[in-house]
Order: structure tokens, then sequence, then C-alpha cells
């Protein structure tokens, strides 16, 4: 049996959802899209459970909509589970009347029933089903109160009556239109057509065409607006009916949002509360469970080393195996505790209903460049370390704005870049070398802004530059949720880019251990990918005024991690991998000696926003969803660091006075500026899915 | 008057729906804003955009730019 749950958002259908079925979700993504779809068993049963989007109404404009209608069409249930927030009755009850129209059966859950008692509201379940002609049960699926007795209803079966929602004038013109139709759930689609709704153009005829200019003169208003409204006249009346307000109790939300969204304390409060995140996920507390684990693995890598070493195993073997394997899982190890930590921060955020808060505050800004306000939160996350930050992206909703935020989160400076900068600024700029990385992530910033204007009226120009959002009242987050949560998303995590990390992994030992003679064991100059490295230094050239070869094996080095750009670096120059300081590595002899002020900046600049570390790539690979998107993406971002790295040492080269590029410098912002507030997004379009004829 | 223009606290009730997009249109009507539906402007954000309104036993933030395109009258 199949059963599908539906219901709106904040509804309690993930809580509803979690409880049915346990552990044994599947989670994927519903076909073309980066939205989540989940199925299940409900315990203790063999009925399969579906949940679907959070929607509140079955319009043919978003893409969630368009999900739930082509799973009652296609997939065809047997059952629907409508949950309701019985405190939001009023504006739940809108995707009901919907509901009812098709001819599956559905099971009304009233949702909150605790929260319904100590607000001192009763609903008449009895009259309300007469009224709506399906089934009604009262659950709490936080209490885990009546879901047996609910569970029970899906296999009984339906006594159905059709209630006449609209008025004579509309039910006639119903009537007289299903006539004429003869497939599944005529009613639905009977009103639809009478909506216009382009899904059922096909069904379309004249007689409809008549019965909607009627109707439309009657009213002196279009179709949608006259059933929407006719449908809430319709739920007023039963609210009146069912509900009885016995005395109104206040809750504590207006009181909070009084502070957390005052105009003066706002801003502050969210600013603490940022540090806060970033400190535990990639602050002092993340980074020392990054340690922790890079240190077990070491010792781990160590022993096994050693132990095969003992039994006589080959050098290459050994190394394959403790070099390229368990560096590799050490490095998808390595994340995850900083992950959980991320994740239950995000969640915590989330279920307080903080998070909308925080949209709210920041919508605006955002909204210009394409992105949502919540955008803000994967930056910061990234600046720390881009895996948790890309991985934060998924509390955005809307798909286009998640995808740009993935794509750009990297561009932020992460704390692997540091060494990076810590070399070459300090080598080359000494006094000015704190000044020199300040304006790094200046640049980072910019060349965010100008990515985020350019792809929004490029590939991801559908963004509506609309707000409109549910807030949340305040609530105290619930454990069983929160961990389910961050277990789902570690999981996901460990499955999707886990295995992108540890075969690229693999790839780089493999090419740095060998030579082409497949010799193993050979210096860094002839191995594979320093001879690759050789054919393709002219490609830096531009950047570096050499070629390079040195330059170009530490960059595709830092793939794997950018910390082992240095490392890289070192052991190329012949020291030892754990050189540092500037003196040894550039000194005169070796393959560095040739770099200058200037293309130690455009360096720098390349390694800053070239394609991030595997372990980002992964990442992004699983919020992008596809291939084809990854590979676009991260040529997108090499892309854009080779221009910018050529035109830094271009210019930088021909200048030969600090004050003049500071000067240059304030001046490009300036127009960057006047660029934003002209080209900055006004326009309103549609989500750009697959699913309507618009965009296929 | 335009809904955008309803100060804080203010009740209203909405009299003309011009909104130019369809699918905004659309999602506020299915959100329950209706002719003659009963709004509550309860909160602005700290920069003024967007605007938490109250309706319908619950709470919606809207952009300014879509208020502006709704027509109210004030309920003293």
């Amino acid at each position: 049996m199949k059963v599908g749950l539906v219901g709106n958002q904040n509804s309690g259908k993930t809580t509803l959802f979690n409880y049915l079925t346990g552990m044994n979700a599947k989670i994927g993504n519903w076909p073309g899209v980066t939205i989540e779809k989940k199925t299940g068993i409900i315990k203790g049963t063999n009925y399969e459970l579906t949940d679907l989007p959070g929607i509140y109404s079955l319009s043919p404009y978003s893409i969630e909509e368009e999900i739930s209608r082509k799973f009652v069409f296609e997939e065809k249930p047997d059952v629907i589970i409508n949950i309701v927030d019985s405190t939001s009755l009023e504006r739940s009850l809108y995707l009901t009347t919907q509901l009812i129209e098709l001819d599956t059966k559905v099971i009304v859950a009233l949702n909150m029933a605790d929260i319904l008692e100590r607000r001192g509201l009763s609903i008449d379940c009895k009259k309300l089903e007469e009224n709506l002609g399906v089934k009604v049960c009262k659950i709490s699926a936080l209490k885990e109160t009546g879901i047996d007795e609910l569970v029970s209803e899906i296999n009984k079966l339906e006594k159905k009556s059709k209630s006449k929602i609209f008025d004579e004038n509309i039910e006639s013109s119903i009537d007289s239109i299903q006539k004429n139709i003869n497939v599944p759930h005529s009613r639905f689609i009977s009103i639809k057509l009478l909506e216009m709704d382009e899904r059922f153009i096909k069904l379309n005829s004249k007689e409809v065409d008549n019965e909607r200019e009627k109707l439309s003169k009657l009213y002196d208003t279009d179709l949608e607006e006259i059933i929407a409204t006719e449908r809430y006249n319709f739920i007023e009346k039963i609210k009146k009916e069912c509900c009885k307000k016995v005395e109104i109790k206040q809750g504590i939300t207006d009181k909070l949002d009084k502070i957390f969204l005052n105009k003066w304390l706002a801003f502050p409060i969210f600013v603490i509360i940022m540090f806060l995140v970033y400190y535990l996920s990639v602050g002092v507390v993340g980074s020392s469970t990054v340690d922790f684990v890079a240190d077990k693995v070491d010792s781990f890598g160590l022993w096994v080393s050693e132990t095969f070493e003992g039994l006589g195993v080959s050098e290459w073997l050994n190394s394959l195996v403790v070099d390229g394997i368990i560096a590799g899982v050490g490095a998808v190890l390595g994340f995850i505790p900083q992950l959980i930590i991320l994740f239950i921060c995000i969640s915590c955020l989330e279920t307080t209903g903080y998070m909308s808060r925080i949209a709210l505050l920041l919508d605006k800004l955002f909204r210009k460049l394409g992105l949502s306000g919540k955008s803000l939160i994967p930056f910061i996350v990234g600046s720390g370390c881009s895996v948790p930050g890309i991985m934060g992206t998924r509390i955005i909703e809307n798909q286009d704005e998640r995808e740009m935020t993935s794509i750009l989160v990297p561009f932020i400076p992460c704390s692997a870049k540091l060494p990076i900068i810590a070399l070459f600024a300090g080598y080359f700029f000494e006094n000015n070398a704190g000044l020199v990385s300040a304006s790094l992530y200046f640049f980072a910033i910019i060349v965010i802004i100008i990515s985020a204007l350019i792809l929004s009226r490029t590939k991801f120009k559908h963004t509506s530059s609309s707000y409109i959002s549910e807030l949340p009242e305040y609530k105290i987050p619930n454990i069983k949720y929160v961990a389910k949560d961050v277990w789902d998303k570690v999981i996901a995590f460990i499955k999707r880019a886990g295995s992108v990390i540890l075969i690229c992994s693999i790839v780089i030992w493999f090419l740095l251990s060998f030579s082409f003679n497949f010799e193993y064991g050979v210096e860094v100059e002839d191995s594979m990918l320093a001879s690759i490295g050789k054919t393709v230094s002219w490609v830096f050239y531009p950047i570096l005024g050499t070629n390079n070869w040195g330059a170009t094996v530490s960059a595709v080095q830092g793939l794997v991690a950018k910390e082992q750009v240095v490392s890289s670096m070192a052991v190329i120059a012949g020291l030892s991998e754990d050189v540092e300081s500037g003196s040894e590595i550039f000194a005169d002899g070796t393959p560095f000696s040739g770099f200058n002020k200037a293309s130690a900046y455009a360096f720098m600049v390349f390694n800053l926003f070239s394609a991030p570390c595997f372990g980002a790539i992964g990442a992004m690979k699983r919020e992008l969803g596809s291939n084809k998107k990854l590979i676009k993406t991260v040529m997108f971002q090499t892309i854009c660091a080779w221009i910018l790295a050529t035109i830094t040492y271009q210019v930088g080269s021909r200048i030969t006075n600090i004050a003049n590029l500071i000067i240059i410098l304030v001046l490009i912002s300036i127009v960057i500026c006047i660029l934003i507030s002209k080209f900055s997004k006004k326009s309103d379009g549609c989500s750009g899915c697959p699913y309507c004829d618009n965009c296929k | 008057m335009q809904l955008s223009k309803v100060k804080v606290g203010q009740k209203a009730k909405i009299t003309k729906l011009n909104i130019q997009n369809k699918e905004i249109r659309r999602h506020l009507l299915d959100m329950g804003l209706t002719r003659g539906t009963e709004i509550k402007v309860k909160k602005k954000a700290p920069m003024g955009d967007p605007i938490d309104i109250e309706l319908r036993d619950y709470e919606l933030c809207i952009s300014k730019s879509d208020l502006e395109q709704i027509d109210v009258e004030v309920i003293i």
C-alpha cells in the first residue's frame, strides 16, 4: 500500500514521518531537482510512506507543488495523509480543500493537539469530518499520541462523501465540465481547468471556456481569485462551526521578536550568534576535532605501514594503502566531527525558528545578488572550511539560490589557504604582510559579489525577487529530531562526497609516486605529476612570468588539500615537507627563485579562487546533484582564478608604487558599488525548473 | 491605500490585489490574502523590508514591493 504524506511547511510533517518510519527511511532526490525525497516503511506494517515537499496549495507554479501533483497522478498512492497544524487551521485547510477534490482517499491528521490544549482552543473533530467528508484524527507527532489510530485508519474502507465547497454558480459549472471528463480526479481537474491550469490544457474545450467567461463576468475577476476566495469562505464557515476559543493565551514569540527583530539589537545579537556558530564549528572546537582525527589516522597509518614492512609487503603497495587509501579515508573522516557540530548548530537554528529571522534580516541585501538571506551562514562557515560551508547551503530552500551559494562559498579564503598566504605574504611583503592578507579577503568578497551578479543574470536568472515566507513560532529544539537530522546529513556526506575525495586522493598519490616508466618511489621531479606539470606549465606563464613546473605541481596538489601547496613546494625545493620558511623555499637555486612580489600575489590569487580541495568538490557534487554541473562549476572557478591571477600579475608587474596600487583598488571598488546598484536583480521570474512548459 | 503603508499595529481589510506577476499573485491568494480578509501589521524588519503581517491566525512575511501592489482599507 502506498501512502503519501502531504502538508504545509512547519506542520510537523518531518517529525511524523520520522516517527512512523524510524531509521529505515531512504533519502534521495526527486528526479531532475535537488529537493529531498524521503521514502520509508511504516513501522509494524508494509505500507510505503513517501514524504512530499511542504506545500500550501496544488497550483501549477512551484516545483514543490508540481512534484506533489505528479506523485498523485503518476505514482497513484492509495492514501494521502494530510497533516494539518491545528494552531493554523484556517490556512492549513486550504490545501485540504484541494486534496479532497482528488479521487484518492484522504485522512486528515490534526497535529499539535497538545499545543491546542495549552492555548485554550478546541476543535470538534466530528463536525470537521462532516463538513470535509473525510476522516479526521487528532495527533501530536511530538508527544507521539494518536498515531496508532491514524495508522489503523489507513486500511479502513473510505466512507467519503463529496462535500460541496463552492456556491451554486461555480458548482454547476464544475458539474457541467466534469461530465465531459473521463479520467481519474475529474473534479480536481475540472476546477483546475476553470483556473486555466497549463498542466491540463489538453483537456480544455469550448465548453470550459464558456463556463469560465460566464463566472468571470459574474464575479468581476479572474477564476483563480474567485476559487481561492470561495475556498477561504468555506473554511471560515467551518472554523465558526468547529472551533471554540476558550481563552486567548499570548505566546512568547512576539515578546522574543521584540528583541530579536529590534531595530538596534537585531544585528548585534545576530553577530554574536554567528560568532558562536563559527567558533563551535570551524573555530577552536571544530579544528581541534580535525586535528584529533588527523592524529589518530596518522598513528594508524604508521602502525599499518610498519606492520606491512614486517610482513614483507612491497613498498608501493604499502604506500598505496597507507598514503593513498588511509590518507584519503582519513581526509573524509577528518571532516565528520566538524560537520556534526555544524549540523547541530544549523538544526538548532532551524528548529528554534531563529533561522527565519536571519533570512528576514539579510534578505533585502542578498536578494539583490540573487542569493538568499540565509546564504550568509555558509559564507561565514566557509571562511573556516569550505566543506561544512557548502554542506550548510542545505538551509536555502530555493534551488537556484542554493546552487549559487554552493558555487561561491569556495571563493572565501578558508583556513587551509592561510599557510599559502602566510608563506608568500610573509616573505615577499614583510612589513605589509597583514595588509596584504586583509586585501585578499576584501578581494574575495568583491569577486563573490561580481560573480553573483554575473551568475544571477546568466545561468540563474530565474530567481524571483519576491519574499513570501512564514515566520514560525519560537520553539525549543527537539533532541530526537535534531539527532536524526544530523545523522541523515552526515550519512549523505559520507556517501556522496566521501567517494569523490577517496578516489581523487588515490589518483594524485598514483601520479606523484610513479614515473611514466611505472617506476615507484621516484623523486618528485621525475613523477608523472611533474611531467604533466612541465607540459602544462605554460598555462601559468601569464600568471608567473616564467614556466614554472614546480608551481604547477604544487597548485595541483592543492586540489587534495590547500595546505599541501606549501608542503609540496618545500619538497620540490629539495627540502623536508615541514619547512615553511620563505627564505628557504625561495632561495637561489630552487625552482621558485624566480618569484617576485607581483607573481607571488598572483599565485596566491590563483590558489585562493581556483577549484577548491577534493573535500569541497565532493561537497559541491552533493549539493549540485549532477556531474555535469560539478564540472561546469569547477571550470568556472578555475577559469575565474586564472583570469584574476593573470590580471593581477600583468597589472602588478607594471606598478612600481604601492600608493598607485591602493588608489587604483579604491577606484575599482567605487565602480563596483555603482555597478551593484545599477545591475542588481529587479526583475521577477519563475523558478526555472523542468516541470512546466516554459523552460522545458 | 497600499498595504505597505499601513503602520505597525494597525488593522486593515484587503480591497484589491493589483499584483502583476501571476505566480506571486496566486501564491498570495493561496496564503489567504483574498478580498475582504482582515490583516494586522505586526512587525517590520529592521530595514523596513520585509514586513510581517498577521492574518487567519498566522504570520506571514512579505517583501515591501509586493505589499505595494495590494490595496487595503484601514480599520480603526
